[in-house]
């Protein structure tokens, strides 16, 4: 499991994040919430050993994040955010690659390159492996990217040993089409010991695919819920400043939410 | 046709082509020598054939000017193109090179000044470091022009063209100031072979060049083919890199070191020479593969093919005079540079090469 413990991230004075502790589960899609500012990425950053907090600490399993090498540290997660542009046509297939760097020495392994090809398949790329990757659409570079990800951490056929996929708003900028296709293939890692722990910006989409959520205001967790029906609207319609009212799908009861300001 | 090959048959196809142009270049000049005349002093001086007393002039020639010159041209070219590759690796950016990000006339300037110092008491240092003592100094003014120039263009974690190129200009004209203003105050041999050498030369090579531009060439290439990967996974943004365990601050680093070591020696024997660390992996990423584990190695052959050609060219354009090489290289390079950089200004950076 992922747990960061007392984190608290200062700018000269500004107070980014105060004192947060946060205990990911393990096997679920844990989902970050909260308004622009209130220290999501900044969490995430921290908790994905990239940014060291001004205090505090981060620990997967029972190890901290500073013990782990760089290169055991991309072995055991993954982040994949926004956009991804390169300044050079590289293949696609090249791309997914990179995320086996960390794994291989001079020249990749069969199964590196086989978890390549499992990788593209499944976020469906196979048919583009021999395109430039500049040459995609925005939705189909953050497919690869995230075959990246996913290459980078998947161990499809080794000894069980956790591993964390961190998603940093990683569907803004797509179409309904790619959000949805993204998530779903996002949930479908957890099969492999895989936990989830994302930044989403739609709050409907956000419950609809998340299994616990933390939502953040100020710098702090305000609260935490492991049922999407358990997310107070009122604490939504405050953090958020928004009118928020829930209603239940007429197809099969679950429910949507409606925003106005 | 080139995309089809393998990386090791283009290396093969590269190398085949190299051993051509070298030939060539050694042949090539106001003293002509035919192939079987080259074979006969080659075979000479490893004792294989007996020693033709007729020959020695041309003998002297061919030992002591074309033969040093040809591998200096072939080294220097081999440095500027992989100088191209790490530093356009490092900038995540097509236009940089190492005439542009300072590396170049920071070199010059470190070696004008043992240059006019060297020989008084002005720079102690520079006598118990003796031969030393001009890429010594030239890699010190050399990294800190490039680390200037990439610090203020990332000033904002990203690459910004705009900067990058301003930045590149203010250091660049900082060093060629330092660099006049030696040549003014310096005394008249020394400033003429300030100013020959700010264009570019290898009339001046010898043996010295060769082993010292060599030595530093293979030490620093072996390094950096260790760093195809770390550069392959920098395309991807500095952050995105550090999640696939690279530690960029330190590759950052390592990569201007390596790279200002070998431009720096180069630099310091030949003069500076723009444009061909430019051109070597633009051409190579478009006919072959934009992946640094192939570029590194590619790049080396590719610039050093390059450079005998052009050298060629400085030989036989206005006979019996000779061109500097910059001339020619600013000429072929100056409007590849512009229309990289209109592309990418149109393309916003983004779809480079298609």
């Amino acid at each position: 499991m992922a747990e960061v413990e007392h984190a608290t991230y200062r700018v000269g004075d500004t107070v980014i994040l105060d004192d947060v502790s946060v205990n990911f589960v393990p096997g679920a899609f844990n989902v970050i919430l909260g308004p622009n500012g209130a220290g999501k990425s900044t969490l995430l950053a921290i908790a994905t050993g990239l940014l060291r907090p001004t205090s505090g600490q981060v620990r997967y399993g029972d190890r901290l994040v500073g013990e782990y090498s760089a290169t055991a540290l991309a072995r055991k997660r993954a982040v994949l955010s926004q956009r991804v542009d390169l300044a050079f046509p590289l293949d696609v297939e090249d791309v997914v690659l990179m995320g086996r760097y960390p794994h291989y020495g001079r020249t990749p392994s069969k199964r590196d390159r086989d978890i390549v090809t499992r990788a593209l398949e499944l976020v469906g790329m196979t048919a583009r492996r021999r395109q430039r990757y500049t040459t995609l659409s925005g939705g189909e570079q953050q497919k690869v990217q995230l075959a990246r990800v996913l290459a980078q951490i998947w161990n499809y056929d080794e000894p069980r040993e956790p591993r964390f996929l961190f998603l940093d708003e990683p569907t803004t900028s797509l179409d309904i089409h790619y959000q949805l296709h993204l998530l779903d293939v996002a949930r479908g890692i957890l099969d492999y010991d895989c936990t989830v722990i994302a930044i989403l910006h739609d709050i409907t989409m956000a419950l609809q695919y998340g299994d616990v959520f933390f939502l953040m205001e100020d710098g702090r967790v305000v609260h935490e819920a492991h049922d999407a029906a358990d997310v107070p609207a009122e604490l939504v319609e405050r953090v958020f400043r928004v009118r928020a009212s829930r209603v239940a799908d007429p197809a099969d009861g679950q429910p949507l939410w409606r925003f106005s300001l | 046709m080139l995309r089809r090959l393998g990386f090791g048959q283009t290396y093969l196809l590269l190398f085949i082509v190299l051993l051509i142009a070298l030939v060539a270049s050694a042949a090539i000049g106001a003293f002509s020598f035919t192939p079987a005349k080259m074979l006969q002093f080659v075979g000479e001086a490893f004792g294989a054939t007996p020693h033709v007393a007729a020959d020695e002039l041309g003998r002297n020639v061919f030992f002591r000017l074309r033969l040093p010159r040809v591998l200096v041209a072939g080294l220097t070219g081999a440095v500027l193109g992989v100088s191209g590759t790490l530093m356009q690796g490092l900038f995540r950016n097509p236009i940089v090179e190492p005439g542009l990000v300072g590396t170049s006339a920071g070199a010059a300037l470190g070696a004008a000044i043992v240059f006019v110092f060297g020989d008084s008491t002005a720079l102690a240092f520079a006598t118990p470091l003796g031969s030393l003592a001009v890429p010594v100094a030239a890699f010190a003014v050399s990294f800190a022009a490039t680390m200037i120039v990439y610090r203020l263009s990332t000033a904002f974690g990203k690459v910004n063209v705009f900067t990058l190129l301003l930045a590149g200009i203010a250091i660049n004209a900082l060093c060629a100031a330092g660099t006049g203003f030696l040549s003014y105050v310096a005394r008249d041999p020394q400033a003429r072979n300030i100013t020959f050498w700010n264009l570019g030369t290898f009339t001046t090579a010898d043996w010295r060049g060769v082993e010292l531009i060599g030595f530093f060439f293979v030490v620093s290439f072996l390094w950096s083919l260790r760093y195809g990967k770390s550069l392959n996974a920098l395309m991807l943004g500095e952050s995105e890199a550090a999640s696939l365990g690279v530690n960029p601050d330190r590759l950052i680093l390592q990569l201007i070191v390596v790279n200002t070591i070998m431009v720096a020696v180069a630099t310091a024997m030949v003069g500076v020479i723009a444009f061909v660390g430019l051109v070597i992996p633009h051409v190579l990423r478009m006919t072959k593969s934009s992946d640094y584990n192939f570029l590194l190695p590619a790049s080396a052959l590719f610039g050093a093919i390059t450079m005998e050609v052009v050298d060629i060219a400085a030989r036989i354009i206005i006979p019996p005079a000779e061109l500097p090489i910059g001339i020619i290289t600013a000429v072929i390079g100056a409007p590849v540079f512009l229309w990289i950089l209109l592309r990418q200004t149109r393309g916003g950076s983004v779809g480079f090469y298609g």
